[in-house]
């Protein structure tokens, strides 16, 4: 009923706009969209018609030493399955699961090729400059997993900034959990022709989580302990005539213990990633070389030290771009092909080495049609030991239907195919894997309105809002009526509507910002393959809530008292976010409440001589409110933490 | 085909049935808890959600997770077993996690609250008994480890005084004690993995004997027949043990297949019928899980599988001496709700009523 509503709604969208097309299309316009010639790879530039949202820089800077998960859910409405504290957190996308979410590091797949897919827990926001989340199948842009959209992490040099800083940084939190950061950034010109930036970070961090309670309303808090380290160095070179040598290194080790206490049954998984990238760009092309290593091991008691369960899995990575652009018509065109070579060894696999090449052919079109209309076309072929995905190509389009000096309005469409080659483990597992599992294929549609609005001098307003409908077949099944050998056999329809709206307000003195969001999703199995499915067609998906949303409010002044003269500003941001209950059965008889939760930060920038930092206060979940994990122990209560940064 | 075609017709006769029933909406069996059947929900491993479900004799709808509804808080885990001793019900709550683990005491009539045993006493508990007089076996395998050392820690029955509600003892015992049955002043507890033992415990006294049966394989669940004799299954033998002379009086195989395993050793309520599941994955069709059930008698010199009283995989039987029918729990899949199955005692249905996730055992009270 609700799937006819949703179909309804998006066909009454296309209904409204196609007048209002018209009419604002007689309009001259101004500006053109921009086109863009950017160094390094951004996807981004060839997803016209999708949603693609920067992630808010202020928070992710008073996040730092938080994870992608904990951060993400104040950005986007993403479904999180979190399963505790520090605990293995994936992230899905409308209606998608944690699979179907491309998380790329400096344009590479890093979701582990084991799993197909990425532990938000273990991603430090220290890993990156630059996050973007982009909405969508995106598989044709940057390949696998994009079904139902991509987490987008670059590394950004800054050569403008001369000189090097030194800054170190310290979390402390309650539960005895603390964080350290140290690093440098440096930028300096090498000689008259070179010049040289980079940064190198060391961090870590132990969340001990020793919680003054054991349950919480009758729920259990589960014992765990988490330990983080990692590194990571940037360089990159550039001369005048463009061109440019990087190298971005990420090393990164994870380990969690549950019930750290309890010798014999405590439950420990190391997750540890070595991540090289080099990087040769002259002119309009780009080469680039990498290797990935993604260990995971797991045992209990003291088989974590002995006899712990292993998983290695190495990706060796080449990829060539070339860059085209033509004049009239105004088209930018990007030639591209990757080459990887997967050499894994499992014990769940039987503990030989099995390897495997996966290799992509794409072409991404962008396409100024005129001053108003922009469109994308992508065209991607991958190709897999054994099979080969489906060809996957994609249309969107941007259009302005107005644009004055105030005010912007545009409509975005975009058609995609996407697809999702099985993760290593469904090909491989013994006996319970399938080394001839199809691809997972989906079709997405989605159509959108984003308004920009210049109310005053002071105050700006955007906003946005998204239709969607994924459907998504073939899509993998550990079936449990089979001893849980994996099958092809669901068929998956997302649909759902999401607003994002944005008002920044700013004078001299002061500024302030909201930023609210809201999701509303249905995503269903629709296939009746066998007399158990009958219970479950047409439910909604485990752990994906109807309703999601979330808001961020700022205020900040740089106007502080005298007594007070060495903080330049102070800045308070309430964060918000609510969810409708979320099933965890298939036939949707077993439920997790809804929650909602209210964090607090207080930040204020601080400066003494040449020694600049930054105070935050964080005040997490402020109400004490229960919610649960996908275990359903509960989540910590009201907690605290202070973080210091200063830089040099 | 043919016997997965049947299934799947049966299966949806009994969506219909279920659709009509829901259509008479008879009410759900209300509170005190005094009489019915309650059905124990094993739960999903990771979901940590067992739960006990009430179904009255004579209705279609079960009262869902009553622990629940009474005490507005969850079983925070599995539910592994429960009994009911001098008015109190003992739920067994087995968490994902180790050292999580419970019993829950409740008023039998009411599953109000009364106490809560915890870790590290209580440690993936497996079965309940009564023993005495306010007295509670449960047997327990302590923290396991990982395969090949999976029963890392002996197992061991905790003895509860439920004047007290505290544990009293924490007998040792073989790795991977489970079922217990009590006959006279003893206790005989079975096991899996580990030694492969029934062992012997003096109830008065709470010690273990020294005399025990090698079973020569996993004997999980006992049963005691009307002539107060012992019965396990071991691999694909029915086992009768003689529990004065601790000794084993027969070995009976069961069936002719090298492929099925028989499980969930019931006994009727006259304790002369055992009825019984014989479970296989079915390699011609895909590896589906199958099963059937079948009963024998205790004077039998010989088991057949040549006629089973019901062509359908349950995950957990029991017989309800009050009405004399067989209960059957269904488990579709660990991520959805199971079905009661009622059967008259030479297999013919009855009706079903649909319960929470994995029913694996019944207390009729």
């Amino acid at each position: 009923m609700i799937g006819g509503i949703f179909t309804k709604y998006i066909f009454c969208i296309g209904l409204i706009m196609w007048p209002i097309s018209i009419l604002f299309a007689q309009r001259d316009s101004t500006r053109a969209l921009q086109t863009v010639t950017v160094r390094g790879y951004l996807p981004e530039r060839f997803m016209g018609g999708l949603k693609v949202q920067r992630a808010d820089s202020a928070l992710a800077e008073a996040y730092r030493f938080q994870t992608l998960a904990d951060f993400l859910s104040t950005q986007a409405p993403l479904h999180l399955k979190s399963y505790g504290a520090g605990q293995l957190t994936t992230v899905g996308f409308r209606g998608t699961s944690a699979s179907h979410t491309a998380v790329l590091w400096n344009g590479i797949n890093i979701n582990t090729p084991t799993l197909g897919q990425s532990d938000f827990s273990t991603i430090p926001l220290a890993g990156f400059d630059q996050l973007s989340i982009q909405y969508g199948a995106a598989a044709s842009c940057v390949g696998t997993d994009a079904v139902g959209g991509s987490i987008l992490l670059s590394s950004t040099p800054n050569f403008r900034k001369k000189g090097v800083e030194t800054s170190f940084g310290q979390r402390l939190a309650s539960f005895q959990n603390n964080q350290t950061q140290a690093g440098i950034r440096f930028a300096t010109a090498l000689n008259q022709n070179w010049q040289l930036a980079g940064k190198t970070l060391f961090y870590g961090g132990r969340l001990n989580n020793h919680f003054p309670y054991t349950e919480r309303q009758g729920y259990l808090v589960e014992p765990s302990e988490t330990t983080q380290k990692g590194f990571i160095q940037d360089l990159y070179f550039r001369n005048k005539k463009h061109h440019q040598f990087s190298a971005n290194i990420w090393l990164s080790d994870n380990k969690l213990t549950l019930t750290p206490d309890n010798p014999v049954g405590r439950e420990s998984t190391q997750s540890k990633a070595y991540r090289f990238l080099a990087n040769y760009e002259r002119d309009k092309t780009t080469l680039r070389t990498g290797f990935i290593r993604d260990i995971i091991n797991y045992g209990k008691g003291p088989d974590f030290e002995t006899n712990p369960s292993h998983s290695e899995t190495d990706r060796f990575i080449i990829r060539a771009e070339h860059e085209i652009d033509v004049e009239k018509p105004h088209i930018t065109a990007r030639f591209g092909t990757e080459v990887v070579h997967f050499r894994t060894r499992v014990d769940g696999y039987g503990g030989g080495i099995i390897t495997e090449n996966r290799a992509d052919l794409y072409a991404l079109l962008r396409y100024q049609i005129n001053r108003r209309m922009l469109a994308s076309v992508n065209f991607r072929q991958a190709f897999v030991t054994r099979y080969d995905p489906p060809f996957t190509p994609s249309l969107g389009v941007e259009y302005w239907l107005l644009n004055t000096e105030k005010q912007r309005i545009t409509l975005k469409t975009n058609v995609a195919r996407s697809y999702r080659v099985p993760s290593l483990n469904e090909r491989y597992w013994r006996v319970l894997g399938n080394p001839d599992i199809r691809p997972e294929h989906g079709f997405n549609k989605e159509m959108g309105l984003e308004i920009k609005q210049n109310v005053s001098s002071k105050l700006n307003a955007s906003g946005s809002l998204t239709a969607f409908h994924n459907r998504m077949d073939d899509w993998t099944y550990w079936n449990p009526e089979r001893g849980y050998r994996v099958e092809n056999l669901q068929l998956v329809v997302a649909r759902g509507l999401e607003f994002q709206g944005n008002l920044q307000y700013k004078t001299k003195h002061w500024q302030a910002g909201v930023f609210a969001q809201y999701a509303l999703t249905r995503s269903s199995q629709e296939r009746i393959y066998d007399a158990t499915a009958q219970d479950i067609v047409g439910k909604q998906l485990i752990y994906l809530p109807l309703h999601t949303g979330s808001a961020n409010v700022f205020v900040e002044t740089n106007q502080v008292h005298k007594w007070a003269k060495p903080l330049q500003s102070v800045r308070l941001t309430v964060l918000w976010q609510g969810s409708s209950l979320r099933y965890y059965t298939f036939d949707n008889s077993k439920f997790i409440k809804g929650h909602q939760l209210v964090n607090l930060l207080l930040e204020t920038n601080v400066q003494a001589a040449s020694l600049r930092g930054k105070v935050i206060l964080q005040v997490d979940n402020v109400f004490d409110a229960l919610y649960l994990n996908v275990k359903r122990n509960a989540m910590p209560g009201r907690n605290f933490a202070i973080n210091l940064m200063f830089n040099i | 085909m043919k016997q997965l075609q049947q299934t799947k017709n049966w299966f949806y006769a009994a969506i219909l049935g279920l659709s009509l029933a829901a259509c008479t909406k008879t009410p759900e069996p209300t509170p005190p808890y005094g009489d019915g059947v309650l059905v124990i929900n094993e739960g999903n491993f990771l979901d940590n959600n067992g739960s006990l479900s009430l179904v009255s004799r004579g209705n279609t709808t079960a009262s869902l997770d009553v622990f629940l509804k009474e005490n507005m808080r969850p079983i925070t885990g599995g539910v592994g077993g429960y009994a009911e001793i001098d008015g109190k019900g003992l739920i067994l709550v087995d968490n994902s996690t180790a050292g999580l683990d419970k019993v829950e005491i409740v008023d039998a009539g009411t599953m109000k609250t009364i106490a809560t045993l915890a870790a590290p006493d209580i440690e993936n508990p497996r079965e309940v008994v009564s023993v005495g007089n306010n007295k509670a076996y449960v047997s327990c395998w302590g923290t396991t480890g990982t395969f090949p050392n999976f029963y890392a820690n002996p197992g061991y029955v905790a003895v509860i005084d439920l004047a007290t509600n505290k544990i009293t003892k924490k007998i040792t015992l073989q790795k991977g004690a489970e079922g217990m049955v009590v006959v006279g002043s003893e206790a005989f507890v079975g096991g899996v993995g580990g030694d492969r033992l029934v062992q012997v415990i003096d109830i008065q006294k709470d010690e273990l004997k020294t005399a025990s049966i090698a079973m020569g394989g996993s004997a999980g669940v006992l049963q005691v027949d009307a002539n107060n004799k012992i019965w396990a299954f071991v691999s694909r033998e029915a086992v009768r043990i003689d529990p004065t002379a601790k000794s084993i009086e027969t070995r009976i195989r069961v069936g002719s297949s090298t492929t099925k395993s028989p499980s969930n050793l019931t006994m009727s309520s006259d304790k002369r019928t055992i009825y019984y599941m014989s479970t296989f994955f079915d390699p011609a069709d895909g590896f589906k899980q199958k099963g059937e059930m079948y009963s024998f008698k205790i004077s039998d010199t010989a088991i057949s599988d040549a006629a089973p009283l019901a062509r359908r995989m349950f995950t957990g039987l029991g017989y309800d001496p009050k009405s004399g029918l067989i209960y059957a729990g269904s488990t579709p899949s660990f991520k959805q709700a199971g079905f009661v199955l009622r059967y008259q005692p030479d297999g013919k249905l009855i009706d079903s009523v649909k319960v929470e996730i994995a029913p694996s055992g019944f207390f009729f009270k």
